[in-house]
């Protein structure tokens, strides 16, 4: 009942159990006619939170360097805007890199609603499943709409597309980074950048642009988190910091 | 300036005998070196070496073709930091074929070219200004009814070497701007067995095209390039960090307006499109015209001119980002984002306020109804449940 169903199957979701009673942990709650499953290990949700952060700090430097039209010095040179702007976006930068090492390294570490194939709904249900997602959020028949334990399928290409428009901004990021030391590592080793995109204006002009994918996803996910919390009644709003959700008994999950 | 038909560089002496019959001191030619040193990156030990082996020269041979330029570049060669030895090394060398400075013209210029590529075949430094249109076979330059493309395969196969001089020999400049009516490409898409350094700059400093010939005469072989064939003895670093309105970049103080108090201030002109974050050029250290000023010193932003397709690439020139085409004239990436970022709200707020309507309407249907709700009664029924527990 309490075992969530984990990684290995069986034999995980029992190691899991093992370990959290040695810790001394409670016992995972057991509600009447509903049961916790846990999902996200806790690099992932790690990584999620220290992903948001950078994220928020990177667009907001980033907007700044990109048009510094607020903070702008008043005539004596002690200000060293740009200049803290930039480390913050270089620092940040740095930790949103560590969350996409994470996230990689936890792509095959993880269990089954985080390796790799959770990121790409290939399956042929996957497809028809997908369909009946997007007529739910059309309020086309929402009691059509399949159950998932881990990510759906929209979930699952909307969260691939947010981890590859990271890896593009992580790699015209770092293009651009080694414009300021040409004989450094960083220089050569994303030359091929700038010749892909048009020069380092190119990278640039794209890097600016995508800044905006995220800006246009915050209220989206934000929206749908809740919207999904609400409405389902699953607790799944704070999966993403105790790991788990509550799943009512009686539904049929098409990833269990 | 140095009128190439007067006291010319007899056969057989060295550049040290030809420079002292000019009555060029030792003093200046040392001094020369000691540049040329500095620009190259040599060190100061170096500078004996370098004069001895410039001083040991047979008159080197170079031929400089202009083909669809605007000679700029000339212009520009011409106004080296220290015309006295500066000009006569370029003019000297370029004594064999240059037509903005020769004397000869017509069919004598053309004879004298055919001369000097059969007398020092594959001996000679081919300098090339102008790029080479292919359009139409080639028609859109011809000197001497040949076209340029002709003339150019034609020098380039008795070369021991050839400069791409300017941004026009390096990728086409402004006539290969799109839509590039003439089809002009640079001088390496055409030259493709021999190396081909690139001199790049609208026009380039003319120190920069010396240096490069000094390093070349001096060591027998051309220095060393970056990825762009380009020599990493000048451009091998940003214009933006050798800049010297950087301090202003990092203070966050910048020029809003060509005539505002910053401008006057002589604070960085990144926001009015200034490309120097993105433009590999010495111009910063070397500066143009005998070290009088640069683009950037004088108030006017670097518009990357040593950059590979810069008026594609770089343009606008006033603003630092590249429109985004197909959205209107005005429309900037910044103006469609935050559009796409308002309507995303509003939709998710639309969305949110049509289901908490959806959500009502079930309520009621599921009060008046017998509101049991089998497992697969959706998020109404699920609710149902949610109240029984309650």
């Amino acid at each position: 009942m309490n075992a969530g169903p984990g990684g290995g199957g069986a034999e995980a979701a029992s190691r899991e159990t093992r370990d959290r009673a040695a810790l001394g942990e409670r016992p995972r709650p057991a509600v009447h006619g509903y049961r916790w499953v846990y999902l996200w290990h806790w690099p992932i949700r790690a990584m999620h939170w220290l992903a948001f952060g950078s994220i928020v700090v990177l667009a907001l430097t980033g907007f700044y360097i990109g048009r510094p039209y607020f903070m702008t010095g008043t005539g004596n040179a002690t200000s060293y805007a740009m200049g803290w702007m930039r480390f913050l976006h270089f620092a940040a930068a740095g930790v949103f890199v560590a969350t996409g090492i994470v996230r990689l390294y936890w792509l095959f570490a993880g269990n089954k609603f985080e390796r790799l194939p959770a990121l790409f709904p290939l399956r042929g249900r996957d497809l028809g499943n997908l369909w009946r997602m997007v007529k739910k959020y059309l309020m086309i028949r929402p009691e059509r709409a399949p159950h998932y334990l881990g990510h759906n399928p929209l979930q699952q290409l909307s969260y691939t597309l947010v981890y590859l428009v990271g890896a593009f901004m992580v790699v015209t990021g770092f293009a651009l980074y080694g414009l300021s030391n040409p004989e450094g590592f960083f220089y050569d080793a994303f030359g091929w950048v700038r010749e892909l995109l048009g020069g380092a204006q190119g990278v640039r002009f794209w890097h600016h642009v995508m800044t905006w994918f995220f800006v246009i996803f915050f209220p989206i996910h934000v929206y749908l988190a809740i919207r999904a919390d609400v409405t389902e009644l699953d607790g799944s709003l704070s999966s993403i910091v105790s790991g788990g959700k509550f799943v009512r008994e009686d539904l049929e999950f098409e990833d269990e | 300036m140095y009128f190439p038909l007067t006291d010319p560089w007899e056969p057989g002496a060295t550049l040290g005998e030809h420079l002292h019959s000019r009555g060029v001191s030792r003093r200046d030619f040392l001094q020369f070196c000691g540049e040329m040193g500095a620009i190259l990156g040599l060190s100061s030990l170096l500078t004996p070496k370098l004069a001895k082996a410039l001083e040991q020269l047979q008159r080197p041979s170079v031929i400089w073709l202009s083909l669809q330029e605007c000679t700029g570049c000339t212009e520009s060669a011409l106004r080296t930091s220290h015309p006295t030895i500066g000009d006569l090394v370029l003019n000297l060398i370029s004594l064999d074929y240059q037509e903005n400075l020769q004397a000869a013209a017509g069919s004598a210029a053309e004879s004298a070219l055919q001369q000097a590529m059969k007398d020092h075949h594959g001996e000679y430094v081919l300098i090339v200004t102008g790029s080479v249109p292919l359009a139409e076979g080639g028609i859109y330059t011809t000197i001497g009814g040949r076209t340029a493309r002709d003339i150019l395969e034609e020098a380039a196969a008795g070369a021991a070497a050839v400069l791409a001089v300017g941004a026009c020999a390096h990728f086409g400049s402004v006539q290969a701007a799109a839509p590039n009516p003439t089809r002009a490409v640079g001088v390496d898409q055409i030259v493709k067995d021999k190396p081909v350094v690139n001199i790049a700059g609208c026009p380039p400093i003319a120190d920069t095209i010396t240096a490069t010939v000094v390093h070349y005469l001096t060591f027998g072989r051309l220095p060393d390039l970056d990825y762009d064939h380009r020599p990493l003895f000048a451009y091998g670093a940003r214009i933006h960090d050798q800049c010297s309105r950087r301090a202003n970049f990092d203070a966050g103080q910048f020029v809003k307006a060509f005539d505002d108090e910053a401008a006057r201030k002589a604070w960085c002109l990144y926001e009015v499109g200034c490309k120097g974050p993105a433009t590999f050029s010495p111009c910063p250290i070397f500066q143009w015209n005998g070290e009088t000023s640069w683009p950037i010193g004088a108030g006017h932003p670097c518009l990357g001119c040593t950059e590979r397709m810069f008026w594609d690439t770089m343009t606008p020139f006033y603003q630092r980002m590249p429109k985004v085409s197909g959205f209107g004239i005005e429309s900037t990436a910044d103006t469609i984002g935050a559009a796409l970022a308002v309507g995303a709200t509003a939709g998710v707020a639309a969305h949110a306020v049509v289901t908490g309507v959806n959500r009502m309407r079930h309520r009621k249907e599921g009060a008046s109804g017998s509101g049991g709700g089998g497992p697969d009664g959706g998020s109404a029924s699920h609710e149902e449940d949610r109240h029984g527990q309650d």
